[in-house]
């Protein structure tokens, strides 16, 4: 850590894995469900539980992506943060108002339109929240006047995040093209621009963690966003195929979607070619693994399994069934969870106030490990299951209750899978507040000039 | 390839595909009012749609496929159930389903009647969207057939295995419309929506036999065209099968079916003994 302001990143990751924790329960209660009788129904019955679960997803690792920011921008741009108060008010604003949406959507205050659940006011915090998140880094960039691709190209995605946001502040009256806007800000975010935010902390841990040519990795950088968009746009399709749009969007959007998964997998051979040039020799073992680990199970999970369903010919028969919570799970965890949980690992030591970077505990490789399992367990329930259910229920015309019947042992292995999942996270919430913990880290960290430089180790 | 080269290769993409994708949605927003019957979004639909919204309903059910995986698609229910079953239904799911069969079971949604009847609008509307024929078959509820079960087997759906009037008649039973099969079961014990249709030759016998019946049948073949027609005359027990001396079952079948076809589902379903 150069900069004592990059500091400020620390509470953030704190709140984004509190969240996280917070998000298993709700996970765990909704898998539950699955497998029924549900003795909650009438206290929270399963769309409050499970729009609580995609809720805190979505709001932590925007807390990360945030907090990322915060901790990258100042090495990039070498400067310290515009205004560290700022960036506080703003976590503090932030994580108040995810607080009263999670509370708000147990006495059934919501505008239950997916993914988009905020009710109006929750969704103006938000707005407000960026706004002041993007003000900080680019007046930030503006006092230092230098700014470099990698960090443009993350903060572009957020930026772009941010505008892309505003279609889900409208209304209207066709549910169909309400439909085709609210795609705008889920589609174009997860495939488009918060692909620009994965990427641009991927070449910064690439860029740390092996000590590769700038220039050449923020040349090929350029190239994987180029991709990511290039298919992206236009594979918006996907979500259109069947909601009553012009046919034509079928045959284009199959093609774009299909190559979707090109980004994906550029940004595998990224990290490996990044990687195989250093011999993996930096002493930050850890996110070593995360960094290069979200890059592999991006190709997989975002990759692999959207290719799976995305041509319009497959999807007719899988569109809406459990094959596309197998693709999400596993895509959100490698593209999005991984990347936070890898800077987070990378900015550990520096948090500690330690002079070496090096970073490795067997708790933190069983959190490793067992979130990777836990997850590919996960995929793998949903995939047998959804498998199961497209041929007996659109196939073979078997009723949709009848059919959930004979899904039961999926839903056994799902539990299952998410138990050794959570297992994961907890170990990795532990070993962060055993490597720093917050009475320690404040002390250390919050006193002072926070214009003084405090440690020259990167 | 310099990095200047792969910038424009960026901006460049990015900027030609966002042009394209732009293109496309101004031309279905021309598109939109045909597709979607936007003229028949009456107010109800519009209030209907709000009652969905309220409801959180699409974070347990499907519609037009999208929405949580925890409960059914409803994107053609008001073509597989009528107005007054749904009705119902919403009035109070518990009587219709149980938790012990089942596992799930959704829970009262504590509409008004107004709501009610706004929100069976709002779906009559999404089930007559230009979808590209999505679904390509239909999905039920529950029911349908799993092979080796004792339920009739052989043609598929769409192709009857000759131009016997029972062998049409079974192949109509299976069709989507008028859809029987989406609420009748022939397997005993088996109730759906609808009862099971199992033995229902013998069971017609039997029912106007005795003094409960008040219709105009005297043998079982009048009886099943009378149910079929007039769903009314004859009312099998059971709060989930009616109100109000009303059947949920659609009584637009004599409008829907040809004669003919009446008389096809009525020599298959006299095979049912």
């Amino acid at each position: 850590m150069r900069y004592r302001s990059q500091w400020v990143a620390y509470p953030y990751f704190v709140v984004a894995l509190l969240l996280y924790g917070l998000q298993m329960v709700f996970g765990l209660l909704s898998a539950a469900k699955y497998l029924g009788p549900d003795p909650l129904i009438n206290l929270m019955a399963f769309d409050v539980t499970k729009e609580i679960h995609t809720n805190l997803l979505i709001v932590w690792v925007l807390t990360g992506f945030m907090g990322a920011t915060y901790y990258v921008v100042p090495e990039e741009s070498r400067t310290e943060i515009y205004s560290v108060k700022l960036a506080y008010w703003q976590l503090g604003i932030w994580t108040v108002n995810g607080v009263v949406a999670v509370v708000g959507y147990l006495f059934g205050w919501t505008e239950g339109n997916k993914l988009l659940e905020q009710p109006v006011p929750v969704k103006l915090t938000i707005v407000v929240c960026m706004l002041m998140f993007l003000y900080n880094i680019f007046m930030t960039i503006r006092k230092s006047g230098r700014w470099t691709t990698t960090e443009g190209v993350l903060v572009s995605g957020l930026a772009l995040a941010a505008l892309l946001y505003l279609p889900a502040l409208l209304q209207f009256h066709n549910y169909t093209v309400s439909i085709f806007y609210r795609w705008w800000t889920v589609h174009l975010w997860v495939e488009g621009v918060w692909e620009m935010v994965q990427a641009g902390l991927l070449a910064y841990l690439l860029i740390r963690l092996s000590g590769a040519d700038r220039e050449m990795m923020e040349k090929w950088l350029y190239v994987i966003v180029g991709l990511v968009f290039i298919a992206g746009i236009i594979g918006t399709a996907h979500h259109y195929y069947w909601v009553g749009v012009p046919q034509y969007w079928l045959p284009i959007g199959g093609f774009f979607s299909a190559l979707e998964p090109l980004a994906l997998f550029g940004m595998a051979m990224y990290a490996y070619f990044a990687m195989r040039r250093s011999g993996f020799a930096h002493p930050n073992k850890l996110a070593i693994h995360w960094t290069v680990g979200s890059a592999v199970y991006t190709a997989f999970g975002a990759g692999l399994l959207g290719l799976a369903h995305t041509w319009p010919a497959v999807n007719k028969w899988t569109h809406g069934t459990l094959i596309t919570p197998m693709h999400g799970h596993s895509a959100f965890f490698g593209a999005y969870v991984m990347i936070v949980l890898a800077v987070i690992t990378y900015a550990m030591p520096h948090f500690a106030g330690r002079e070496d970077s090096s970073r490795e505990s067997p708790m933190g490789y069983w959190a490793f490990w067992l979130q990777l399992s836990g997850m590919f367990g996960m995929t793998l329930a949903f995939a047998t299951a959804g498998i199961a259910q497209v041929y007996m229920e659109r196939i073979m015309g078997v009723g949709y209750l009848d059919t959930q019947l004979k899904l039961q042992v999926h839903f056994l292995m799902l539990i299952g899978a998410a138990i050794i999942f959570t297992a994961g996270v907890a170990l990795f919430i532990w070993d962060f507040f055993r490597a720093v913990p917050i009475r320690t880290a404040f002390l250390d960290n919050t006193s002072g000039d926070a214009s003084v430089p405090v440690s020259s180790v990167a | 390839m310099t990095k200047r080269h792969t910038r424009m290769f960026f901006v460049g993409g990015t900027l030609l595909f966002a042009a394209i994708f732009l293109g496309m949605t101004i031309d279905s927003h021309r598109q939109f009012a045909t597709l979607t019957n936007a003229d028949q979004i009456t107010p109800a639909v519009s209030a209907g749609k709000d009652v969905w919204h309220k409801g959180n309903c699409i974070n347990c059910h499907t519609l037009l496929g999208e929405g949580a995986y925890y409960a059914p698609d409803l994107t053609k229910i008001t073509d597989q159930r009528g107005e007054p079953y749904l009705t119902a239904f919403l009035k109070d799911p518990s009587q219709f389903y149980s938790e012990k069969q089942h596992r799930r079971l959704m829970p009262n949604p504590k509409l008004s009647e107004e709501e009610i009847a706004q929100v069976i609008a709002f779906l009559g509307w999404v089930a007559k969207i230009d979808n590209q024929g999505w679904p390509p078959r239909p999905i039920l509820v529950s029911g349908g057939t799993f092979p080796g079960t004792g339920e009739a087997e052989g043609s598929a759906a769409g192709v009857a295995a000759s131009d016997s009037p029972v062998a049409l008649g079974q192949e109509l039973f299976r069709s989507t419309p008028p859809g029987c099969a989406s609420c009748h079961s022939l397997v005993a014990g088996v109730n759906l929506a609808g009862p099971s249709l199992a033995g229902l030759a013998s069971e017609a016998a039997r029912i106007i036999a005795s003094p409960e019946y008040q219709g105009n049948a005297t043998t079982p073949e009048e009886f099943i065209r009378e149910s079929i027609v007039e769903p009314s005359v004859y009312l099998v027990p059971g709060a989930m099968y009616s109100a109000a001396g009303r059947s949920f079952m659609p009584d637009n079948y004599r409008e829907i079916l040809e004669p003919v076809q009446v008389e096809n589902l009525v020599a298959y379903l006299m095979t049912l003994r």
